[in-house]
């Protein structure tokens, strides 16, 4: 079980030995109009691996998510995605970065003028010029059967429902078969037989795509669901890091009071 | 119409139609569609771009390594640019027909004679400048009305505050952007 002092080395699968942490993030800082959100966090996370990053509302957990994918810049610390310091850069190398990462947002952030088979191809637009039509078409049905919403491909975001609304940005975050996916609260106001399907649908993208994946989420279940391992924000630090059964195991009040009232 | 009662009392009614004409091409007219495309098109672009902002989906084409600002900040800029002086040709138009028709209503004159007495000695340096004087009003709404959306925060009253602010920014340095180029004008185009 590592604790905040030891997080950032967690051990290599056979695949990834010798390879760079996927994402590491190394001593984050960051205040926000005098309230301090991030203070020291430390996490790595491998290919293959889905890291849960726990905590209530609050704590710190989707600046996290925003700051590994650049929409944040941190007051101290560093970012590293597959090896390479994104700080600093400017906006094409670190777009050149973004485009191995896929980000789910909360609210799933749909483009409301176009349709959702529009907004799945908008990465591959202005990525894969030299897709013909007829691929980017056939690439958008398949990314929409994976996500089960085939049948949407004409719908506009405001006429489907926030679980389809969710799926279609994940459909969406896949698009340029990303190496990297971070999702910010994937379950977060959807009915317990959605939230179960979208845990599903991550679990079998894991399998499928063996990406690195950070999610973060206070749904409890859901992380025990598909998480490798899991971190405790609270008050901008990492308070634990472990598997669930690691963390089920744990002496801190607080850990013990999370797993409780979940 | 009041201009009418003005002139008549120094007998110069004759010249009502030029007087017309080159009050609407030289100022009215630019500087009416530049107010009103600062109040429609200003806030159109600024509600749109700050609902956007505040639903993250701005953030979402950030993260799929798209620049916000090229894609919906620098084309909506220059569809301002581009559309202003076609509009105040439009305008113009408009207005000099019904300067005609309140023309026609107390003194009846045809059209034809409208406008050859209204544009009697008039050049393309009359004209031109004023009309492309509002490409540079297209740039001041388009960049305002950009910059108020997607700074956007605070929900749906930051998506109001931008659209109020785009139109009051916009159509206040529309006028005194008109006070300057007219001077601008006058020194590059002396009467």
């Amino acid at each position: 079980m590592a604790t905040t002092s030891d997080v950032a080395t967690s051990p290599a699968g056979p695949e990834t030995a010798g390879l760079p942490c996927a994402v590491a993030v190394d001593n984050l800082h960051k205040t926000f109009a005098n309230r301090k959100v991030l203070d020291g966090v430390t996490l790595a996370v491998n290919r293959g691996e889905t890291l849960a990053v726990l905590g209530r509302s609050g704590t710190g957990k989707s600046v996290l998510l925003r700051v590994i994918i650049g929409l944040v810049q941190p007051d101290v610390g560093s970012v590293s995605i597959l090896g390479r310091e994104i700080a600093g850069l400017n906006l094409d190398k670190l777009g050149d970065v973004r485009k191995k990462m896929g980000f789910l947002f909360q609210h799933a952030a749909l483009y409301d003028s176009l349709t959702v088979g529009e907004n799945v191809a908008f990465p591959l637009v202005h990525h894969r010029a030299h897709m013909s039509k007829a691929e980017r078409d056939d690439r958008v049905i398949q990314l929409l059967a994976e996500v089960g919403l085939e049948n949407a491909l004409n719908k506009m975001p405001s006429n489907i429902s926030g679980g389809m609304q969710k799926r279609v940005g994940l459909a969406r975050a896949l698009a340029l078969d990303p190496e990297i996916l971070l999702l910010d609260e994937p379950t977060a106001g959807l009915d317990p037989i959605s939230s179960g399907e979208i845990d599903e649908l991550v679990l079998k993208l894991q399998s499928e795509h063996q990406m690195a994946s950070i999610v973060v989420t206070h749904d409890l279940h859901s992380a025990k669901t598909i998480a490798t391992r899991l971190a405790l924000l609270d008050r901008g630090q990492v308070v634990i890091e472990g598997t669930f059964e690691e963390l089920e195991q744990s002496e801190i009040a607080l850990v013990k009071q999370f797993l409780m009232q979940s | 119409m009041e201009v009418r009662s003005s002139m008549s009392r120094f007998g110069a009614t004759s010249l009502l139609p030029s007087a017309i004409v080159f009050s609407i091409v030289q100022e009215m007219g630019p500087t009416i569609t530049g107010l009103v495309v600062s109040g429609r098109v200003g806030a159109g672009i600024g509600a749109e771009l700050a609902s956007m902002k505040v639903t993250e989906q701005i953030d979402a084409m950030e993260a799929s390594a798209v620049n916000p600002f090229r894609l919906l900040a620098a084309t909506r800029i220059l569809a301002c640019i581009l559309m202003l002086p076609l509009l105040t040709l439009g305008a113009d138009a408009c207005g000099i027909f019904m300067g005609w028709i309140a023309q026609t209503l107390v003194e009846p004159i045809s059209l034809h004679q409208f406008i050859e007495s209204g544009f009697r000695g008039a050049t393309l340096s009359s004209f031109l400048p004023p009309t492309f004087k509002t490409s540079v009003f297209g740039l001041i709404i388009g960049l305002i009305a950009c910059f108020q959306g997607m700074r956007t925060r605070g929900g749906a009253e930051g998506v109001g505050r931008a659209a109020t602010n785009s139109v009051v920014l916009a159509s206040l340095f529309v006028i005194l952007a008109d006070v300057v180029l007219v001077k601008l004008i006058l020194v590059i185009f002396p009467s």
